[in-house]
Order: C-alpha cells, then structure tokens, then sequence
C-alpha cells in the first residue's frame, strides 16, 4: 500500500536512517530528562510536603533568625513572643537531618512535649514522649525501615533513645521522621539554649479585618517587638527553608548539566546530520524547497529528538523516583507520587532543548547554496 | 513570432572571484514547447546555463528571464522552481530513505494547495512504467528505473519546463534510449519546455534545436 509523504514522515524516516546514532541521542536526552524529572520532581514533592506539614499543624508564622548563615535563635525569644497580643501559642522546634544508621537517614524534630504540633500527626502506637527524656516517637515508614516498635532502642549519635511510640503523619516528610525532645535534640546537636524556629499559631483576626492585612500585622508585631528575627508565613517558610532551598539548588543544578550535555548531543547529531545531506539539501533546494521549509525540516526532527528524549525520561525518571521511594536511605523523603506538573514542564523543557540545539545546524542547512551543495561530494 | 519563454541575457558567471570565467556573454532565447539539447565539451558552460535557466544559480552580469520578467530575488526563484521547473539529473539524486512513490511526493510538499498526492505520484509513476516498484526503494531499483522515477518526480508539480542535465550519463544504450523516448513523449504529449544538456552527439542531434557551448560562448 502506497503511502502519503507528509512533512513529519519525511523528518522521522531523515532520523530512523541512521538508527543508532538515533538511539544514543535519545537516551543521552532522555537521561538528561529522566534526571530533571527526578531531581526536579522529588524537590518539589520534598517542598509540598513541608506546606502540607505547616497545614496540618496548624502554623501560622514560623520565626527564624534574619541572617541567612545562623540559623538558629536563642530559646529565650519564646517568652517575649508569648507576650505579643496577636499569638495564641509559640513552639520551639529544630528539625536537622539524621543518618540514624548506616543505611537509613531521615528528617529529626525537637519539640517540646506539649507542642501544638503534634496535632499534625495521630500516634498509632504507644504515647507522646517527655521532655527531658532519651525517648523518640519513630514516623509509621521509619519503623518499618528500622524494623523498630514502641519499646525498642534506638542509638542515634551514639545516644541510646527509647521508642515510646509510632505514629502517622501526612506527608512523606512526616511517615519518614523521627520527633524527640527539644532538649535532646538541642543536646545531640550541641546546641543547647538555640532553636531553628519558633512556629507560631496566630489569634483568630479580629472582626472586619482581613486575613491578609492580619497576617501582616503581625508579622510587623513579631519583628518590630524582636529585632534581629524574620517572621515568615508558614507557606512561604515551607518553600524557602534551607533543606527546601538545597534540593531546588541541587536539583536544578545537576539537572541543568545534564540537560547541556544532552542538547550537545542533539547539536552534534544535527550537525552531523546536515553534514552528511548536503547534496540532499541542494536536491530539495532543486526540486523547490525553499530556504525555510529546509530550517522547518531541520528544527522539526531536533525537535523530534528532543520531544522523544524527554518521554524516555519521564520513563526514566518515573522509574528513578519509585525505586528511591522504596530504598531505605531515601524512602524517607522520597514520595512515591508522580508530579504531573513537572512533566509537562519536562516535556516542554526537552522540545525546547531540542529546538535550540537545531539552531546552528538548521541556520547551515539553510544558507546552502542549491548549485554548490549538488556540487558536493 | 511569439515571446521567449525564457532568455539569457548578455549573461556571464565567474566563479573562485574571477578566476574561473563560466560564461562569457551568452545569449538565449527559449520559446514554450521548444526541445532544446545543449552540448559541448566538460567545463564548457553548458550545466551553468541549465543551473541559471532553472534558477538554482544567479548570473555575475547580464539577467535571466522568465516569461519576460527577471528571475530576481531568492524567494521569486525558490516559486519559480516549484512551480514552473522540473529537474532531472545524470546521478538521478533520489533520497535514499523513501520509496519510488515518495521520492515523487517531495517536490510537492513544496507546492502550496497540493492535494492528493499520493494518487497523482502513482499516476506519475504509472506513465514512465514504474507502476510495479511503487513501494521500492531507490537501492532495490536498476539506474533506468531510478532514472524513471526522477522523471515522474521531476513532472511532480506539473511544470511547463523540464532541465534535464545528462539524464542518460549513467544508462547503458538501451536505457538511455528508453529514457529520451520517455522524455521527448511527455514534451510533446504536454507541450512542455524540454532542454537537456549532454555529451552524446545522437541525443544532442536528436532535437529540432541544438545549442554548442564552448569556453562559456555559444557557437550555434
């Protein structure tokens, strides 16, 4: 059976003729993809668990030192805070990351036993913990990757803690944590008499003023009655804290370089491409192709390129965030749900990468003169 | 006498920055219908004629015309060939990668408003006899078939003039002579322009107008 040539059959037959040159373009984009879609994804995952953790405990404002570097505020701001006549409750709390054993890491807490916080958790098994006690309460997927059940001990940091109890959070950040006293983290950490923030439960908005105008009333109470602190709504807290702020970084860097070495590749394919159908071009010039149906022809099979690349890695990348969802040292902070938006963003990254790639072979493919490139040998 | 069809005007091609002299000051007229043959020795002139009449190339001095306008600007050239000019070439220069019927539908993804393309390639197909490898590639078919479809291709957007530069260089005797005859049937079956440029001196004298390019002046 006859077929109709169209303008997209004819790109995909110029790319299928040289088939494993193809094949090793797409997999370096797709790896570069598969790696932005991971990366990427898990990043924003990592971020939307931190919102859904501050929702659900019902924080308002998180306070945290001004300067960027310290990191931590003195556990004595507490009691002027308590003070101010827009809070309902103030709690310390530090959080750092943790290699609890050699192969499980995971996000630890400090919180002092009588913490509003913990209405953002429902312990399963066993009680709260008290403070000044070496006992932890151990998220339900830590437990199950330590093995651990309420009564066990755990060493962290060469401490011996008691599991007193299990518990269920919302989110992968939570499943995957592990919360003990404020003064044992303070202790583990020696930093004794500091805090990584307060996390602030506003009084409800007087009548006739908005939750905006309140929001940032109070925010000008906090910083104006403390200086040397940032009150910073729970929201924006979530996007801009530090372990958020390091996996955009990282993500976003690391992918970056993967996605220059794959449009290199697809440069470099083009190129090459171009090259070998020069005389092919000077046909299609003869047979009345002009200059920019040749660019379209070009930049539609880079595009191509790049638009297949980047499905093989969200492949690739589908694949990489469901293994480290499952492997212990990451399954912690790894959600195992598949960020849609990020996708599409992948998808559109990968044809967008492709298109530029095409530029320079495209722009040559196009300026060649019919006669001299019939001409060529 | 009716208008040319296409003329060279007092027209000269240098090329490596006049070092090489192409052509020296040619004039031509072509009149629609006429089959034309260009001869003369290599390096003579004669494909840079055919290379300007079928505006693939531009003169150094001196205007082509098309149907009494100048070929001008790269875009006016570009229309010109897809619509009004078929090229057939001695190492036929079919893609590689397509099929007979394809290769006949390239010249018409060229063409604006073009439609059914694949009925009118296999029409094509079916007039020079290669009803039978439709589906072949260029790589499975003998030179004078490959030939037979550059010609289907070359008639794909319905042209008035065909350039032929030595459209039987690469045939034996028998497919050179089934090619011509193919040729000169459409020419005359469409009233269409033929000019073909060759070596071989029963071709060249084979057309009611012969043309003999030497050192880029014509000398009949």
């Amino acid at each position: 059976m006859a077929t109709q040539l169209t303008f997209v059959r004819f790109a995909w037959k110029n790319l299928w003729r040289r088939r494993l040159r193809t094949v090793l373009t797409l997999a370096g984009i797709g790896m570069a993809m598969g790696a932005f879609v991971c990366l990427v994804g898990f990043s924003r995952a990592f971020e939307q668990a931190w919102r859904q953790m501050y929702a659900n405990s019902g924080t308002d404002i998180a306070v945290v030192a001004e300067t960027f570097l310290n990191t931590t505020i003195d556990q004595s701001v507490g009691a002027k805070l308590q003070t101010l006549p827009v809070i309902a409750e103030a709690a310390p709390m530090t959080f750092n990351f943790m290699g609890l054993t050699a192969d499980v890491n995971a996000i630890a807490y400090g919180w002092k036993a009588d913490s509003f916080e913990f209405s953002a958790i429902s312990i399963t098994a066993g009680t709260r913990f008290h403070d000044g006690q070496p006992e932890i309460l151990l998220g339900d997927l830590l437990a199950d990757s330590l093995k651990k059940h309420v009564g066990d001990s755990l060493e962290i940091q060469g401490a011996n803690f008691n599991v007193v109890g299990v518990f269920h959070g919302g989110s992968a950040l939570e499943a995957g944590a592990v919360i003990m006293p404020l003064d044992q983290m303070q202790k583990l950490s020696s930093l004794e008499g500091k805090v990584t923030a307060f996390h602030v439960r506003l009084k409800p908005a007087p009548v006739g003023e908005s939750p905006e105008h309140y929001m940032a009333r109070a925010q000008g109470l906090i910083e104006s009655a403390l200086p040397g602190v940032r009150a910073v709504p729970a929201a924006e807290r979530a996007s801009n804290n530090q372990l958020v702020l390091l996996a955009h970084a990282t993500a976003w860097g690391t992918s970056s370089i993967a996605l220059l070495i794959g449009i290199l590749g697809i440069a470099n394919t083009m190129a090459m491409s171009v090259f070998e159908r020069t005389r092919e071009i000077g046909v299609l010039r003869a047979l009345g192709w002009n200059s920019r149906r040749v660019l379209l022809l070009i930049q539609l099979e880079a595009a191509a390129l790049g638009m297949a690349g980047g499905l093989l890695g969200i492949g690739f990348g589908w694949l990489a965030l469901r293994i480290l969802a499952h492997l212990p040292q990451t399954a912690s902070i790894v959600s195992a749900s598949f960020p849609f938006p990020v996708l599409a963003e992948a998808l559109a990254i990968a044809i967008a990468a492709g298109l530029l790639a095409g530029i320079i072979p495209a722009w040559r493919g196009a300026r060649l003169s019919p006669v001299e490139a019939l001409r060529y040998e | 006498m009716s208008s040319p069809q296409l003329e060279l005007r007092a027209v000269t091609k240098h090329y490596d920055g006049g070092r090489i002299e192409a052509l020296r000051g040619v004039g031509l007229s072509i009149t629609a219908g006429e089959f034309v043959t260009i001869s003369g020795p290599s390096g003579s002139g004669k494909s840079t004629i055919l290379h300007l009449l079928g505006g693939l190339d531009s003169p150094t001095t001196g205007e082509v015309l098309f149907q009494n306008s100048p070929l001008g600007s790269a875009s006016d050239t570009d229309n010109y060939r897809s619509r009004h000019v078929g090229f057939i070439f001695q190492a036929f220069h079919l893609l590689p990668t397509l099929s007979a019927i394809e290769n006949v539908q390239v010249p018409m993804l060229a063409a604006k408003g073009a439609d059914h393309h694949v009925e009118r390639a296999e029409t094509l197909l079916r007039e020079v006899g290669m009803e039978n490898r439709l589906d072949h590639r260029p790589s499975e078919l003998s030179a004078g078939e490959r030939q037979r479809v550059a010609i289907a291709r070359a008639l794909a957007n319905s042209p008035g003039i065909l350039l032929a530069d030595e459209p039987t260089g690469n045939l034996d005797s028998e497919n050179s002579a089934r090619i011509m005859k193919i040729l000169t049937g459409i020419q005359q079956d469409r009233g269409m322009t033929l000019i073909v440029v060759t070596h071989e001196n029963e071709i060249a004298a084979s057309a009611p107008r012969h043309i003999r390019i030497r050192d880029g002046r014509i000398e009949a």
